[in-house]
């Protein structure tokens, strides 16, 4: 590769990770999580710890996902994992159903605003028994 | 114009658990006498009950109704926001570091996450099988141990979200599920004042 081509490659791919890096923190502001996150623990000074936080993450996540690197650690280390990237998700799929205003409108509409926690709880649930069901059962089944 | 008195109530105070809120914290005090601005702001407003908890909203009647309670000659003049936010600030309760670290380790974990399936088009099964191999250096067809707690963890996240957990504190932030219902009770609310009043708009051919 020439000079010139290499700039260029460096050029294109530093690019495209300035514009997926700010559609991804666009992302997370637009849903609120992290100061929802520091609301409910009482860290408001610490916003810029978390801030940073999401960064590291996106840029971990990036390396180890284009590399393939191999740690050979103990298997355990993937349960807590799994279950802060499940908190993130579900997170993310609750602020989602927020910013669609679905909540106020069905509490009005079919007259259930004493009940609303159950029919939010009902979403929870019906998440966690979907994604059991999809991981123990249909990706043996239906692909 | 001798008598008049402008008042203007601040936005948000903060005061000690007990205090007796006087006018003089509650809003700005303007009058050509002096000497009745000083003894305007000592007028105590209201008493802080432990049954307040963390907020309480003096509103502008209850300022005017002191002013004139002291002078009712005066001419109020009300300027600025329609009432005082009085936050009580009790002893701060140390966040404990592991707190901390839990919600800067989410952060961490969730970002790597995202930006991961987002490079995999949202493949999470593939996503899932790359990370179990990375970390143990073992393949497996269904990574199970990553997956249970993954699926937990979105029932968690949500009902996080919406703070259903630690209802029982001594605050009163609302949930933002509170928030969206009162936003939307406030666009009704504005329809309706603009809607249900025909005297609200005049079209051309109105008699």
């Amino acid at each position: 590769m020439t000079t010139l081509e290499i700039l260029l490659v460096v050029f294109v791919g530093f690019a495209g990770g300035l514009a997926v890096g700010t559609g991804f923190v666009a992302f997370l502001v637009v849903l609120g999580v992290i100061p929802r996150l520091t609301q409910l623990t009482k860290t408001m000074k610490r916003i810029h710890a978390y801030e940073w936080g999401a960064v590291f993450g996106a840029l971990v996540g990036g390396w180890v996902s284009l590399r393939h690197s191999v740690f050979h650690l103990s298997n355990y280390w993937l349960a807590p994992i799994g279950l802060l990237h499940g908190i993130f998700v579900g997170m993310l799929a609750a602020a989602l159903t927020e910013v669609l205003n679905v909540w106020p409108i069905l509490a009005k509409r079919i007259g259930v605003d004493e009940r609303i926690v159950a029919l939010l709880m009902a979403i929870a649930f019906g998440k966690v028994a979907g994604s059991l069901f999809h991981w123990l059962y249909f990706v043996d089944h239906f692909r | 114009m001798a008598n008049t008195v402008f008042i203007k109530p601040r936005h948000r105070v903060q005061v000690e658990p007990g205090a007796a809120v006087t006018l003089g914290q509650a809003a700005q005090i303007a009058a050509a006498d002096g000497e009745l601005v000083e003894r305007l702001r000592a007028v105590p407003l209201y008493r802080v009950q432990p049954s307040d908890k963390t907020i309480v909203i003096i509103d502008m009647m209850q300022m005017v109704k002191a002013v004139l309670d002291v002078d009712e000659s005066l001419d109020v003049q009300m300027v600025g926001p329609s009432q005082t936010i009085v936050e009580v600030v009790y002893e701060k309760r140390k966040v404990p570091f592991v707190v901390f670290l839990l919600v800067w380790l989410l952060l961490f974990v969730g970002s790597a996450m995202a930006i991961m399936n987002f490079h995999e088009d949202v493949s999470m099964q593939r996503v899932h099988r790359h990370l179990y191999e990375m970390i143990t250096g073992q393949t497996v067809d269904k990574p199970l141990l990553l997956q249970i707690p993954y699926s937990l963890g979105l029932g968690i996240g949500m009902i996080l979200f919406f703070n259903h957990w630690f209802r029982k504190r001594i605050n009163e932030e609302p949930s933002p599920l509170e928030v969206e219902m009162f936003n939307y009770q406030q666009a009704i609310d504005q329809y309706v004042i603009l809607h249900e009043n025909k005297e609200s708009m005049r079209h051309l051919d109105d008699a």
